[in-house]
């Protein structure tokens, strides 16, 4: 008799711990999205997967089941990863990312991001808001330099054409905003191009070493104020305007809806260029971790 | 499949591919350049030593351990850290830390095989000629370096071709070679050019071994043409009269 009783007893208790066990599973937090996993990619340069973690972390925060595949490659790469559902969202510049989809882009935000949003719905994307944060190319030479040839814009190099060498990433002949705009727009000839890497430590290394006298940075990269390089003034307008875009997969809007872009929006509205050089300070140059830059900047700015 | 093989034979139809700094007997001239000289010097740098320590037959593990560490050490990672190096001493970008890279992988191969070529030469041979009166030195460069000629020889030949291979990391680094059509190719996604490219390193690689094969059929006495060990003590017996 007692020995049944006290086998009852354990069971009820152990059905009882099953069943809240099970209640507390399922719950899992008021925020469990149920739908596609969201895979968040960028650019192989350290701002563009810096800013990817920052939405992805926000998107956990909010959370949504996110996967990262950060530092894909170049936009031809990502892009048609993009297009092809291997990656749902990339944070992208709504000047050459409009350029780069056969559109116009101006230094006008607006005009330039509604183009994009009409080139983005024939392929199946969609863009959410755009972030007053701009990262253009930058066209930079040593101080030494500036001083040596009086160049304080970049009109000023063509009169020094044949002598400079010209260091930027391997795909630059090729880009409009780069080598290509650099000679039509400005009339600019080099005595060289070296094809180093996309405004990284090997293209700052070799302006450094006056491997190259000018090169190709980002305009929110702290390398160029920390270094004490001089950014040369863009005076013929040839870089259009360059704000940080979150672009992403009509497919994914449709599962989460607005509440999706919501999140996104939220981090882009406070995402300035100060805010984004001090971000890119932090992690290129004071050489802290990029997620727990991301962890901290998202807590004081987004919550 | 079939209209993109059409577009690569097209890539090499076209001339405009092949001439101009930037074409393809540019490059493989510049790729050429930068394998040879660094075989040439891990040769130079490998041969001595080795054949000397083969010789004595000794110090062996502890010297092709050391000179392993170029083989272990990724090519890329030798090219990273030399390159801040290369710049702050003046020497450019690419072509230096790449030919340290090709250097550091070109010399295990040659000197572990011409060590243990040299060391595990017929000590009988050794021996006799020793008997002979021969000094050291004769019996290596008499005896020991022809015997194991075809070792020494197909060292160098199997690293070169692992040199013409790697040489295509100097395009990461500015510098020229046919590795530019790879990574140009992969920066703008023209698979055609970058397919090209691979088909042009290897193409080197292979004319680069063939090459070799042909050099070694005509000046390399082979030991396998020799039928016994006998035989070759008869020719070695004969060589200090022709001294």
């Amino acid at each position: 008799m007692r020995n049944y009783l006290r086998k009852s007893a354990i069971g009820a208790v152990l059905l009882s711990v099953a069943l809240v066990a099970a209640a507390c599973g399922s719950g899992d937090g008021a925020g469990a999205k149920e739908g596609p996993t969201i895979t968040v990619g960028s650019a192989n340069f350290s701002e563009n997967a810096l800013l990817a973690e920052i939405y992805a972390q926000a998107l956990e925060n909010a959370g949504y089941r996110v996967q990262r595949n950060l530092n894909v490659g170049n936009r031809e790469v990502y892009f048609a990863a993009l297009e092809s559902g291997d990656l749902s969202l990339v944070p992208e510049y709504v000047g050459t990312v409009t350029t780069f989809l056969g559109g116009s882009a101006s230094s006008d935000s607006d005009a330039t991001y509604q183009t994009l949003l009409g080139l983005l719905g024939d392929k199946g994307l969609t863009a959410a808001s755009y972030a007053s944060a701009q990262d253009k190319n930058g066209i930079v030479v040593r101080k030494d330099t500036a001083d040596e040839f009086g160049l304080s814009k970049v009109s000023d190099l063509a009169q020094y054409n044949g002598q400079f060498i010209f260091g930027g990433p391997p795909e630059c002949p090729n880009r409009e905003f780069c080598l290509i705009g650099l000679q039509d727009v400005y009339g600019l000839q080099f005595a060289d191009f070296k094809p180093l890497d996309v405004g990284g430590p090997l293209t700052v290394a070799a302006l450094e070493g006056d491997e190259i006298q000018v090169a190709l940075l980002f305009t929110s990269d702290g390398v160029i104020a920390a270094k004490g390089f001089v950014l040369l003034d863009d005076d013929k307008g040839l870089q259009p305007a360059e704000n940080v875009t979150p672009v992403l997969r009509k497919d994914i809007v449709d599962a989460y809806g607005d509440d999706l872009i919501a999140v996104l929006d939220a981090v882009s509205a406070k995402m300035t260029t100060e805010e984004l050089t001090a971000l890119n300070k932090r992690v290129g140059f004071d050489g802290e971790d990029p997620d727990a830059v991301a962890t901290d900047w998202l807590a004081a700015n987004v919550g | 499949m079939i209209d993109f093989l059409g577009d690569v034979v097209a890539w090499f139809l076209d001339p405009a591919h092949w001439l101009g700094s930037g074409g393809i007997l540019g490059r493989t001239w510049e790729h050429v350049q930068i394998s040879a000289f660094s075989t040439v010097a891990a040769a130079l740098v490998a041969l001595p030593p080795a054949i000397w320590m083969g010789h004595r037959r000794r110090g062996g593990i502890v010297a092709v351990a050391v000179v392993n560490i170029g083989r272990a050490i990724p090519s890329f990672a030798i090219i990273a850290l030399a390159l801040p190096i290369s710049i702050r001493l003046g020497l450019g970008l690419g072509f230096w830390p790449t030919f340290l890279a090709l250097f550091a992988l070109a010399l295990p191969p040659m000197f572990t095989n011409t060590y243990t070529g040299i060391a595990e030469v017929d000590p009988a041979l050794v021996e006799a000629a020793r008997g002979m009166g021969m000094t050291e030195s004769q019996i290596t460069t008499r005896v020991e370096i022809p015997v194991a000629a075809p070792v020494i020889v197909t060292a160098i030949r199997v690293s070169a071709v692992q040199v013409v291979a790697t040489a295509t990391l100097a395009a990461l680094v500015a510098w020229g070679g046919l590795g530019r059509f790879i990574i140009d190719g992969f920066a703008i996604q023209d698979n055609v050019m970058v397919f090209a490219g691979g088909l042009l390193v290897a193409g080197l690689a292979i004319a680069t071994e063939l090459g070799f094969a042909a050099f070694e059929r005509r000046f390399v006495p082979s030991t396998a043409s020799r039928s016994t060990s006998e035989d070759l003590l008869a020719d070695v017996t004969v060589a200090p009269q022709h001294g």
